[in-house]
């Protein structure tokens, strides 16, 4: 499994919210290693005695308007510089968790919103309570931003059970073809990208990472048996969706408002030419199957102009959609 | 010549606790003056306008990390600007003692903050959680193998967001679905929600004095963030128009023709509030026309729409565009869509 990388301070929006938010937790561990203050910020240990350094430099301007040494933050400078460790030893001005900002509380309240269908979450007082207190915890109210809960079904619950105990699931799976088998997967990780949710599991019929997505998935029944050797030696990767060797290629022009909606499907070394409104690029699909589908999805936005094979697919799919308000019987 | 420079973090750090020190607040000039950054490159009785630029836009960084920067005027010289104070009240400041969290309400937390990759809102849910660490409660064991996301790919999501978070006036242009030209919408941000999926901006739409819901995918371009303010007469708006858009969903209703096995039997009998009818047909709800007609239109034969009309004209529609799309100019079938 993949470790996220721990994010660092960006700008200095972000430094000067790890600086204010190290104060009171010093204040609260007399002498903490840099290590451990760095775990618990997620950041790097170099990022921690940059912050520290700068600290202890900071302070007041004071009565003469020349920061002398009463004015400032000070720490043990020997504990820091032989054992990495660091210790305030005078403080100034502040001393608590500042408020979070209107978009801060927003963010995470938004995301409980999101969250707030998951089985385990199901008390809803627990869970407004929650949220009133971070709307208490901003200077003058959460922004308005708000995400309707996620639509989640008892195969959630299930395969988390299963990843936690680290067994395997049985499940009919429809693929874009249109057919349906049965696989015994290693479940690893569930994902959802806002509406949708996918299982990424070792298929032990394809014997290789797979994703599914949740809504193709049928009868999925919890065998108990413990995961292959395979499934506990794989990485995940970050995309949802890995090329492989078989992939198909196909050139395709994209009205420019819609490129981000497939930017999925675009290779990462695709060129991008732009064409007045429309930009010629590629996508990369494991079968025409799916490319008929997604292409239909996106009327007069995507065209597939290259492979001819590809163009015969995409439109044979849309001759035969059209075809069924011609002759219901059909 | 130049003074050593100052790291932007080192001369705001310095602002905050100034501004939280004093209790009557200082003038800009005081602070120009003395605080660490600006005090080596302030000259007295000279000009100051580039420092007092760096200033103001100081002030918004700050405000916009939540701390309470306020303004006082002085009231022995009311309206006088070189006269206004600024301070930080350390009670606004300091988040309130009985906010406190469990360690299973921080793990919850930590996971909610997870949700945003991209985008500002995961550097806002980034901040947040170095804020809340300081409380120094230790989070349950974090949920293996879960990684729930919602996207803000669309490009209008973060000029909205500040526009929103201004309460200034946004301009853009916006298509609407069977419409060819888009049209100009002067609107006062009211909140920004997600509904089965898609990003919404709830508005006032100045243009036709009334509270107006967008469609962010519709938006043409970049919003035009401007400088107009306005000011918000109620609150709660995003999760009414989360009930609004509800009840959208509850009236719509469509009657689909869909063939069993086939995966649009799978996922569209999985979607939420979906039911068989006597006739073996599916009843879906949806929100918007135009987005259940490109989803259907994606499953090709699989579906036929039995009602509504609109909804059947749309679908065609869109399988005889895509038709013509793939058939022209290649000498490979007829264009043959009207059957």
């Amino acid at each position: 499994m993949t470790v996220a990388e721990p994010a660092g301070p960006r700008d200095a929006r972000d430094k000067l919210a790890l600086l204010l938010s190290l104060i009171p937790y010093l204040m609260d561990h007399e002498s903490a290693s840099v290590d451990e203050v760095a775990a618990a910020f997620d950041v790097s240990p170099k990022q921690i005695r940059d912050a520290v350094y700068l600290i202890a430099v900071s302070g007041l301007p004071g009565e003469s308007h020349s920061y002398l040494p009463g004015d400032l933050f000070d720490i043990d400078w020997d504990e820091l510089e032989q054992h990495d460790r660091i210790a305030l030893t005078h403080t100034v001005a502040i001393d608590d968790t500042p408020r979070l900002s209107a978009r801060e509380a927003a963010a995470l309240i938004a995301g409980l919103q999101y969250l707030s269908s998951l089985p385990e979450h199901a008390d809803r007082d627990a869970m407004s309570s929650l949220m009133a207190k971070l709307e208490r915890g901003t200077a003058a109210g959460a922004a308005q931003v708000a995400v309707a809960p996620a639509a989640l079904r008892d195969t959630v619950a299930t395969i988390r059970e299963a990843i936690e105990k680290r067994t395997q699931v049985d499940l009919d799976y429809v693929s874009a073809r249109g057919d349906s088998e049965r696989r015994t997967v290693d479940p690893l990780r569930i994902e959802s990208v806002n509406d949708d949710w996918y299982l990424r599991g070792w298929c032990h019929l394809r014997e290789a990472v797979r994703t599914f997505r949740l809504d193709r998935i049928d009868h999925l029944v919890s065998t108990g048996q413990p995961i292959s050797e395979h499934a506990a030696h794989v990485v995940l990767p970050e995309r949802l969706f890995q090329g492989s060797a078989e992939d198909l290629t196909v050139s395709v022009d994209v009205v420019a408002a819609a490129l981000p909606l497939i930017a999925d499907y675009i290779p990462d070394d695709a060129a991008r030419i732009q064409d007045g409104d429309v930009v010629h690029t590629k996508v990369r699909v494991a079968h025409y199957h799916g490319l008929k589908r997604m292409v239909a999805r996106f009327a007069g936005q995507v065209t597939v102009t290259a492979p001819e094979e590809a163009r015969i697919a995409v439109a044979d799919w849309a001759r035969a959609g059209a075809a069924r308000y011609e002759d219901p019987t059909a | 010549m130049s003074p050593q420079k100052v790291p932007v973090e080192e001369r705001l750090f310095s602002l905050v606790l100034t501004l939280v020190a004093t209790e009557a607040g200082l003038t800009k000039s005081e602070i120009l003056s003395s605080v660490q950054g600006y005090n080596s490159r302030y000259r007295e009785g000279g000009d100051n306008s580039a420092l007092e630029r760096q200033f103001e836009r100081d002030k918004d960084d700050i405000r916009e990390l939540g701390i309470p920067l306020e303004t006082v005027e002085d009231p022995g010289d009311p309206g006088n600007n070189q006269g206004l104070r600024y301070r930080i009240p350390k009670a606004a400041y300091d988040l309130p003692a009985d906010i406190t969290f469990s360690p299973q309400e921080m793990a919850l937390l930590r996971l909610a903050a997870t949700v945003w990759r991209e985008g500002s809102l995961s550097a806002d849910s980034r901040r947040a959680i170095m804020k809340l660490r300081t409380l120094g409660v230790e989070a349950d064991d974090p949920l293996v193998g879960f990684a729930p996301r919602v996207r803000t790919r669309e490009a209008a999501f973060e000029p909205f967001e500040v526009a929103l978070e201004r309460s200034v006036v946004v301009n853009f242009d916006y298509l609407k679905p069977g419409e060819t030209e888009a049209t100009k919408r002067i609107v006062e941000p009211l909140a920004l929600v997600q509904f089965h999926g898609r990003w919404l901006l709830h508005a006032h739409d100045k243009g036709v004095d009334a509270p107006r819901t967008f469609l962010l995918s519709r938006v043409i371009g970049r919003p035009r963030v401007t400088q107009i303010g306005f000011t918000r007469r109620g609150t709660d708006y995003a999760s009414h128009a989360i009930d609004e858009l509800q009840k959208i969903w509850d009236r719509n209703q469509a009657e689909l023709d869909v063939l069993p096995g086939t995966d649009a039997w799978v996922r569209l009998s999985k979607r939420e509030d979906a039911r068989r009818n006597d006739d073996g047909n599916l009843l879906v709800h949806y929100s918007d026309t135009a987005l259940l007609a490109d989803e259907l239109a994606g499953y090709g034969p699989e579906v036929r729409v039995i009602w509504p009309q609109r909804l059947v004209d749309a679908v065609r529609e869109r399988l005889r565009t895509t038709l013509t799309a793939h058939t022209a100019n290649t000498g490979v079938g007829e264009v043959d869509d009207r059957g």
